[in-house]
């Protein structure tokens, strides 16, 4: 299938009475055959934006178009969407054939047109040996597919699904996770997909959108996000194990500068050049943004004197919680290492971080400064 | 937790107790039917006749003068008729009950609408009002209106009085069950009544069922609306009949019970069809 | 542009609007005409004289029928035996229904068909049950008076019925009779919320059944006692089929309703006889607000 068609929300914003602010003017465009990740934390609005795109909740402020059908106040029937829900929502006096042939029969389509859609999801989701059988017979796993088969027969205009996952079983989410994306695919539909797995969102997505109580943060590319956050909150939320996030000073040092992070300092004669809008904050605290995976044990070489609080071996790495030298009690690091760096608990060593992988944030606004 | 062999027998002993209290009168009342008057004057030794006989059933149904049957008096067939008017007003006012709440409780539940909460507590709040205070007043209504002494005016009280009851039950079903369901109905194409119709009603089909056996039940019941609404055999009830069997000196009672037993069997056996049904409802009101 | 559409309205609210009317438009009519209505003339009817059937004039008397109903010997005393009803009632009900609600708690065989059973005195029609049970109490033929004089506890036969403080009691007992399995359910719907592994906890703790069901049970029982006991009262309160059946409208046992009926239909006296029925209702409505009440703090 061709991809066609666009899910566009422009300055969407949901006021709740009572004066909750749930959306606050989000504004974004899914392309035609995108997938694209709604993520953050619960209560961000994420599921609020998606039930005003379904239709299922109305819209205070914006408009919300699809393939450039303006349907702000359409009621969902005619906004030529799909939607997958959490807790699948399946008919349960219907059986997995009827449950997906439903949509088609109040758009009285034809009965032959039906039974080939259906037999075609059936099979391209692995049901069709369940097409007899009622969903309390179905195992949670089998349950979203039908649920997907349902919004797949109506070949939308748009998907949308609200953490569709969030159910199953870890590892069973993981085969899902392939198995939606590999249907989109084929699909090719716009999807708007809703999720607080930020694992999810990077595995998932072609484009992310960061939400935080009802403010879009950034939109971008998973990589974009992860390389390039745009504040210490979406810093802080992609990745596993998350950033972490330090109160640092920056010194004037010759001609260039020094970061000092508890008790260490951190030589960076190349900092202000690379990144000019930290020449504003000498001489000031900033908040500095190290990620797990950008600390070297080398020993004796680090700049950082740590206390190893505790190790956890993964198998395939090494996560060490650090306590360093010189800083706020109970303050830890987290490091991903490589399994064969030689560290025992509650030994004190040293390690050290690559300069220009670092990450400054504004310590009130949290805007990154680059 | 491991119990001793003392607490198992007073257990067994408990849970007797409570078979035999509920049973016991029941039971009685079909030994008594199958007595008659002399063998139930003779005491004890006679609670299960030692002549077991239909006498008594077959005067009920069949009639007799109030000679041979020690002061109550039947007519021919009047017990039947009345069993009958029975059924009829119990499956009419708990359909038509049923109806009216299963569409206002899916409006209370599920729609968000102005007044919706008045309105709620509106209904629910006529529940405390004794029915007698509302019949007194009925009466003079519903006589204007030719409605005394026909059974379409006792379904009509009884919808009446049944509806905020069952609407309260269903409610709280409402209330419980999921939302997507409808909401996915709504996406796959269904305007809002559609979606109440094709998905929300199935989803409640065994709360409505459970009310429609405790509706059924309360009009079988029903004593004193029709005591006070009904005047010749046109609409009487089983039981209003069967208090007019008791005499005003002396009683026949194998023919008291035996009616007494035919009343209870429609009930009884609707109680033991969908008893968890109903144990579930009014377990959780 | 943003700002535009700033009404929350739209197709899908309105037909949501409509829908919502039209669905309980029924339900509020019938309630409306045949309750609401009939309630307010009622009421009227309550502050009017008796007519000229009484040999008085027509026209409003503001509250005296309330004050000859509160006053009259006759209706107080069927308000002292009302009341005496309802804590007989009550007070057993609760008994016997925690009773009933632990036994019948914890699964074992046959419980299901001890459960069916449980339902038979609620299930019949509470005429059928003053039936049944009169049986019993009946001077003549009765099977109490028969066992007593057979054992020789008594040497003649003794009016049940008639015998103030006694007959109330028997018609207690059956109204208790049909009344018991609803009260039952509740309490067992009480215990199911209580989870296993609290008793689990004590067990270990070293509390033995008895310590368990003092500390534990009875406590966490406190909602559904609540309810229970609004329940019970409020039917109780309202007794008139067991004691219609049982001893018609003798005075020694007459309920506030019996009382009503009395002066609303034999002595045709719609008057007084509202008047007595809107006091009763003035004391339902409270009880139904600590009901409501009652409900609202078990399902926090």
């Amino acid at each position: 299938m061709t991809a066609t068609g666009t899910i566009t929300l422009e300055s969407v914003t949901k006021h709740f009475p009572g004066g909750v602010v749930a959306v606050d003017n989000l504004s974004l465009e899914v392309q035609p055959g995108e997938f694209l990740v709604l993520v953050g934390p619960s209560g961000c609005g994420k599921t609020t934006a998606l039930r005003m795109v379904a239709g299922l909740e109305p819209v205070t402020d914006g408009q919300i178009r699809i393939n450039d059908r303006v349907v702000t106040r359409l009621p969902p029937r005619d906004r030529d969407i799909a939607m997958v829900f959490q807790n699948y929502a399946l008919y349960a006096h219907m059986t997995v054939r009827n449950n997906m042939a439903f949509g088609l029969k109040m758009a009285r389509m034809p009965k032959d047109e039906i039974r080939r859609r259906v037999d075609e999801a059936a099979m391209m989701l692995g049901l069709t040996e369940l097409l007899n059988r009622k969903p309390r017979q179905l195992s949670g796993g089998q349950r979203q597919r039908v649920a997907m088969g349902r919004a797949i027969v109506r070949e939308p205009s748009a998907f949308l699904m609200d953490e569709p996952l969030s159910n199953l079983d870890a590892k069973l989410r993981v085969e899902m996770r392939g198995e939606i994306i590999r249907v989109q695919r084929r699909i090719a539909a716009p999807t708007l997909y809703v999720t607080h797995d930020q694992t999810e969102a990077m595995t998932m997505g072609d484009r992310v959108a960061i939400l935080r109580d009802g403010l879009l943060q950034q939109l971008g590319t998973p990589d974009q996000v992860y390389d390039r956050p745009v504040n210490a909150f979406v810093a802080g939320f992609i990745g596993s194990p998350s950033m972490n996030l330090l109160p640092a000073g920056l010194e004037a040092d010759g001609d260039g500068c020094a970061i000092s992070v508890g008790g260490a300092r951190l030589a960076a004669p190349k900092l202000l050049e690379q990144r000019p809008a930290l020449r504003g904050y000498l001489g000031k605290p900033v908040t500095l943004g190290i990620r797990p995976e950008d600390f070297g044990a080398d020993g004796e070489d680090g700049e950082i004197e740590v206390t190893v609080a505790r190790l956890e071996s993964l198998g395939s790495e090494l996560v060490a919680y650090l306590a360093p030298a010189g800083m706020a009690a109970d303050t830890l690091l987290t490091a991903r290492l490589e399994r064969r760096a030689a560290l025992t608990e509650g030994s004190a060593t040293r390690v050290n971080v690559d300069v220009d992988r670092l990450y400054f944030f504004d310590p009130e606004s949290g805007a990154a400064l680059t | 937790m491991t119990t001793t062999l003392g607490m198992r027998v007073l257990k067994a002993l408990a849970v007797t107790l409570i078979v035999v209290w509920s049973l016991a009168p029941i039971v009685l009342g079909v030994t008594t039917s199958l007595s008659t008057q002399r063998e139930v004057n003779e005491g004890p030794s006679h609670w299960f006749p030692h002549h077991p006989t239909t006498q008594a059933y077959r005067a009920l149904i069949g009639g007799t003068t109030g000679e041979h049957s020690g002061g109550t008096v039947t007519q021919r067939g009047e017990f039947v008729q009345s069993m009958w008017v029975s059924a009829e007003l119990a499956l009419l006012s708990a359909s038509l009950t049923l109806v009216v709440a299963t569409m206002a409780a899916y409006a209370f539940g599920r729609l968000r609408f102005r007044f919706g909460g008045f309105l709620l507590a509106v209904l629910v709040g006529t529940m405390v009002v004794p029915i007698f205070v509302v019949v007194i007043a009925l009466f003079k209504l519903m006589a204007n209106a030719h409605l005394i002494d026909t059974k379409k005016g006792l379904v009509l009280v009884f919808v009446a009085t049944l509806t905020p009851l069952a609407t309260w039950l269903l409610y709280t079903q409402v209330r419980e069950m999921p939302a997507e369901p409808e909401e996915a109905a709504l996406i796959d194409g269904c305007r809002r009544w559609q979606a109440f119709v094709r998905v929300v009603i199935p989803q409640m089909s065994s709360g409505i069922a459970a009310v429609a056996a405790i509706l059924a039940l309360s009009v079988w019941g029903e004593f004193l609306i029709p005591l006070l609404l009904t005047q010749t055999q046109n609409a009487k009830p089983v039981t209003v009949l069967i208090t007019e069997y008791v005499g005003k000196y002396t009683t026949n009672y194998p023919i008291l019970a035996a009616g007494g037993v035919l009343a209870l069997i429609p009930p009884a056996l609707l109680a033991l069809a969908l008893n968890k049904r109903i144990t579930g409802m009014l377990a959780g009101s | 542009m943003p700002g535009r559409w700033n009404r929350e309205g739209d197709r899908s609210a309105r037909e949501t609007q409509i829908l919502g009317w039209i669905l309980v438009v029924p339900a509020m009519a019938a309630v409306s005409a045949l309750i609401l209505y009939p309630l307010v003339k009622g009421f009227q009817q309550s502050i009017q004289s008796g007519g000229i059937l009484f040999g008085e004039l027509p026209g409003y008397v503001g509250t005296r029928n309330y004050r000859d109903v509160l006053n009259d010997p006759t209706s107080r005393d069927a308000m002292r035996h009302t009341l005496e009803y309802v804590l007989l009632a009550v007070s057993l009900e609760l008994v016997l229904g925690i009773f009933v609600a632990v036994t019948l708690h914890r699964v074992f065989r046959g419980r299901g068909f001890v459960l069916a059973v449980l339902i038979l005195p609620w299930a019949l029609p509470s005429v059928v049950s003053g039936v049944l049970w009169r049986r019993v109490f009946d001077p003549d033929n009765g099977l109490l008076n028969s066992v007593l004089l057979h054992l020789h506890i008594i040497n003649q036969p003794h009016v049940w019925l008639a015998s103030g403080r006694g007959a109330i009691v028997y018609i207690t007992l059956v109204h208790v009779w049909g009344v018991l399995p609803l009260i039952s359910l509740i309490f067992l719907a009480g215990l199911q919320s209580v989870p296993d592994e609290v008793y689990s906890a004590s067990a270990v703790d070293g509390a033995g059944p008895w310590r368990q069901f003092r500390y534990i049970t009875l406590p966490l029982l406190r909602p559904s006692m609540a309810i229970a006991l609004t329940v019970g009262t409020l039917l109780a309160i309202s007794i008139f089929d067991e004691i219609y059946v049982l001893n018609g409208t003798a005075l020694n046992t007459r309920s506030i309703l019996i009382q009503v009926y009395n002066t609303t239909f034999v002595e045709a006296d719609f008057a007084h006889g509202t008047a007595l029925a809107f006091v009763l209702a003035a004391v339902t409505a409270v009880l139904g607000g600590f009901y409501a009440l009652a409900l609202r703090r078990s399902t926090v």
